[in-house]
């Protein structure tokens, strides 16, 4: 398992967004998480990489017990991740997301100062390759399409050294020839060895991608299972209809 | 004693240009790199100023250990001022610094026994380095010349160091960052104590030159000044924060060729720097330099 | 007794005055979401016009205290549509709008010691009467007019929020703008009357210590950081809370001196802002969002 979530709750105020969650996530998969507007999808990703406190349950990455580590701690030990709305840094360049992403030695100041600069230009390109991103590398951030930040967002998230890859509707929004894109990126990463968990809110997208679905509603995981039978099962129509 | 180039009264404004480089630019570290709301800054200044005259004319310590003492020491404050204001955000840190000022500024003025409260501390030494003393003014502004070029050229390679660039990520987007791995506060309390060494020994100059300090140089007017001077030149632009100390500090000395009085030309430049400040966020708040918008 | 008694009336008369600064600071705050620190300098505006129209130019004592108020409340307002509003138009920050409060602060209390200079001035409209003897504690007339006006000002408010149209109005852009917007509340005329009747506050303040103390251009500054950190006490998204802040720091500060030297006067007061700041920005009373992270 790479990923282990028990019994995870939490309520906003008397909103009850997550109700005893609990999912496993296995090792070189793409697991995708699925529900309606409001399930709790974005909470549990938000509530896993410790931005937001739960209320009770326990987290395990790779065997590690992460559940009350520091947000930033448990992005060192090896979760990456994306947002539903793409999170850059206003007045940087691309080579610098990237660069802060792959070095893990920045926030040393002295070495920063001293130390002799690590040449990722070869990573850089490798991974913008990967995802079809051909933007020179000083452009700035906000210069950006939406789907060209959606790409750079990802290919930020595949940078950061990780063990796990949350994507959080990697392609919201985006066009339908992008949309397929996106898709075989994913599959490539999965040909690597990489796991990846994803929260998609349309079915459709995930069907054929997907090694395992986890559907949530009102914060319960009301169904787990491959694609095919989840397409089938009648709680899970019974939801989407029912929205 | 070197000959005098240039008059006395262009030698005097020159070091205190030098003085505000490093002041404004160790500002611009924190305000436009970092994106911390910093109104405490001159108190990290007053604390540098004060730690260095007291150690050279209460314990004789030698001028060089004052110096760094200044920084250290202004350095420490930055870092305690973080760790106290580290859940604060936007407006309540600003003024939590802001506060903080205040409270210097009153401290200096009670503890009379340290202090001496509003009399100040007269007769503070010129330094002195490897048995020379710095007597003249011309020499002093040499002195200050050179502390103000490393000290910027620091500075600057800090800034465009990795580390300066996640300091900039810090500043635009917070959240984005520690995902990414980061310990942004650490990262803040690393910026601050910099800063505020960096504070301290411009205080340190400041009080060395004057030979006089006390607490009324490090009032809310002074903080005003350091503002408008780093919003002026452009958040995150050290070239902007030099230019600007220049400018802002020659403008109010059209008010001398006026010849007006001594009563007019105090409040005078108070105003003038004030209606800059108004101004510049009214119409140009990126200054002459910046990039970011300050938020 | 006699030194509890007395260090209770100063607690209640400087208590009564940072309620006043307080009070219309937090009245703009709540509105408005950004701190107006130039309202210090709109107190001393009002005590130097006071001595203008009255010591100065002779005009008849109440009627100058009209005019007083008349030009306290257009001062709000051009400072809210001169260089607040277009800021604001403009997507300044809150911070933005700090900092140019303070330049408007440093500003203005310049101007003030560059027209009137720097020495203190004083309105000689009650002579300095015998003090009363209340309970042991020495207490001037004008003493007690400061206490009762400011708690009958204080009432007034209080039915003013609770009862008028325009009151109801700002309690719910204060609550929730985006709401009240919906619900067709004019969120710029809320905001300018809100500056309009903080400013008039601030008058009514700079009138009574006017009257009480001696004008120094630098008032303004000595004003705001009082009624700030009775505001922050109490709460400062909150008028009344703000005003039981003030009291609050009145009497902290007196009292205080039982035990330290007079000069920490001061230090009492930043003492509670900091702690305040750093441990319960909300203030006593404050509600908790909006604050911290």
């Amino acid at each position: 398992m790479m990923l282990k979530i028990k019994q995870v709750t939490k309520n906003f105020g008397g909103v009850r967004a997550l109700d005893k969650c609990s999912l496993e996530i296995e090792k070189e998969k793409i697991i995708a998480i699925i529900g309606p507007n409001g399930s709790g999808k974005s909470t549990l990703f938000n509530v896993i990489s410790n931005l937001i406190k739960k209320d009770s349950g326990r987290i395990y990455l790779d065997k590690e017990d992460i559940t009350e580590k520091e947000d930033f701690n448990i992005a060192k030990l090896g979760i990456s991740r994306t947002f539903q709305e793409v999170r850059l840094f206003r007045n940087l360049t691309i080579k610098d997301h990237l660069e802060i992403a792959l070095l893990e030695s920045d926030e040393k100041l002295i070495r920063s100062l001293f130390g002799k600069r690590e040449d990722n230009e070869k990573r850089i390109k490798d991974i913008l390759n990967l995802v079809g991103f051909d933007k020179p590398l000083d452009t700035h951030a906000t210069e950006l399409s939406y789907g060209q930040r959606k790409l750079l967002d990802l290919a930020i998230a595949i940078a950061k050294p990780h063990k796990i890859l949350m994507l959080d509707e990697p392609v919201a929004g985006v066009n339908p020839k992008l949309r397929k894109g996106i898709k075989e990126i994913l599959r490539k990463l999965r040909k690597k060895g990489d796991t990846i968990l994803i929260i998609e809110h349309d079915m459709n997208f995930v069907m054929d991608l997907a090694d395992y679905v986890f559907v949530l509603d009102y914060g319960k995981v009301i169904a787990h299972g491959t694609p095919r039978k989840i397409q089938n099962n009648k709680k899970v129509l019974e939801a989407y209809l029912g929205e | 004693m070197p000959v005098e180039f240039i008059s006395p009264y262009i030698t005097n404004l020159l070091i205190f240009i030098g003085i505000y480089i490093i002041l404004v630019v160790s500002l611009n570290l924190t305000l436009g790199y970092t994106g911390m709301l910093n109104l405490g800054h001159v108190a990290l200044f007053a604390i540098g100023a004060y730690t260095s005259a007291l150690l050279m004319t209460r314990l004789d310590f030698p001028f060089v250990i004052a110096f760094l003492a200044a920084g250290i020491f202004a350095g420490f404050f930055g870092y305690v001022l973080v760790l106290a204001t580290k859940k604060l955000k936007g407006d309540y840190f600003a003024l939590a610094t802001l506060g903080f000022a205040f409270i210097v500024v009153n401290l200096l003025l009670n503890l009379q026994g340290l202090t001496h409260g509003p009399l100040g501390i007269p007769g503070i030494p010129k330094p002195s380095l490897f048995g020379l003393t710095i007597q003249s003014n011309f020499s002093y502004l040499i002195f200050v010349a050179i502390v103000a070029f490393v000290s910027v050229f620091i500075i600057y390679k800090i800034v465009k160091s990795p580390f300066g660039r996640i300091l900039e990520a810090t500043r635009d987007d917070e959240i984005g960052l520690r995902v990414l791995g980061k310990n942004t506060v650490k990262l803040k309390y690393k910026a601050m104590i910099i800063s505020g060494f960096f504070a301290g020994i411009a205080g340190s100059l400041f009080a060395h030159y004057l030979s006089f300090i006390d607490p009324s140089s490090f009032h809310l007017s002074e903080i005003i000044l350091v503002l408008t001077i780093v919003i002026v030149g452009g958040l995150a632009s050290i070239k902007g924060s030099i230019l600007a100390s220049f400018v802002i500090l020659l403008i109010p000395e059209v008010l001398r060729f006026l010849a007006l009085p001594s009563s007019i030309i105090g409040p005078g430049r108070q105003i003038i720097y004030a209606l800059i400040l108004i101004t510049i966020l009214m119409y140009k708040p990126r200054g002459l330099f910046g990039r970011v918008d300050l938020e | 007794m006699s030194i509890f008694s007395q260090l209770t009336v100063n607690g209640l008369i400087a208590g009564s005055i940072y309620a006043l600064v307080a009070s219309g600071f937090s009245l703009i705050y709540g509105t408005n979401k950004f701190m107006h620190f130039a309202h210090g300098v709109s107190v001393a505006v009002a005590a130097y016009l006071l001595y203008s129209f009255f010591s100065l130019a002779g005009i008849n004592f109440y009627f100058s205290v009209l005019l007083t108020l008349i030009f306290s409340g257009v001062f709000g307002l051009l400072m809210y549509r001169g260089i607040y509003l277009p800021l604001q138009n403009k997507k300044a920050s809150n911070v933005i709008l700090l900092i140019a409060s303070i330049g408007i602060l440093i500003l203005v209390e310049n101007l003030i010691q560059i027209i009137y200079g720097a020495d203190v001035k004083v309105i000689n409209f009650i002579e300095v009467a015998q003090g009363l003897n209340f309970f042991g504690a020495i207490i001037t007339p004008l003493q007690i007019v400061i206490i009762l006006s400011s708690v009958i000002l204080f009432v007034s408010l209080y039915f003013f929020m609770k009862k008028t149209r325009l009151g109801r109005d700002m309690r719910a852009v204060a609550d929730n703008k985006e709401l009240a917007s919906i619900v067709g509340i004019n969120y710029k005329r809320v905001a300018s009357y809100s500056f309009i009747i903080g400013s008039v506050l601030a008058g009514i303040a700079g009138i009574l210590i006017g009257l009480e103390q001696n004008l120094r251009p630098l008032m303004g500054t000595d004003l705001i950081i009082r009624g700030f950190t009775g505001a922050v006490i109490g709460g400062i998204t909150s008028v009344p809370a703000s005003i039981l802040g003030s009291y609050i720091l009145g009497f902290a500060e007196n009292y205080g001196i039982w035990f330290l030297p007079s000069g920490y006067k001061d230090a009492i007061a930043f003492a509670l802002l900091l702690i305040f700041l750093l441990f319960r920005p909300r203030g006593l009373f404050g509600l908790k969002r909006e604050v911290e992270k």
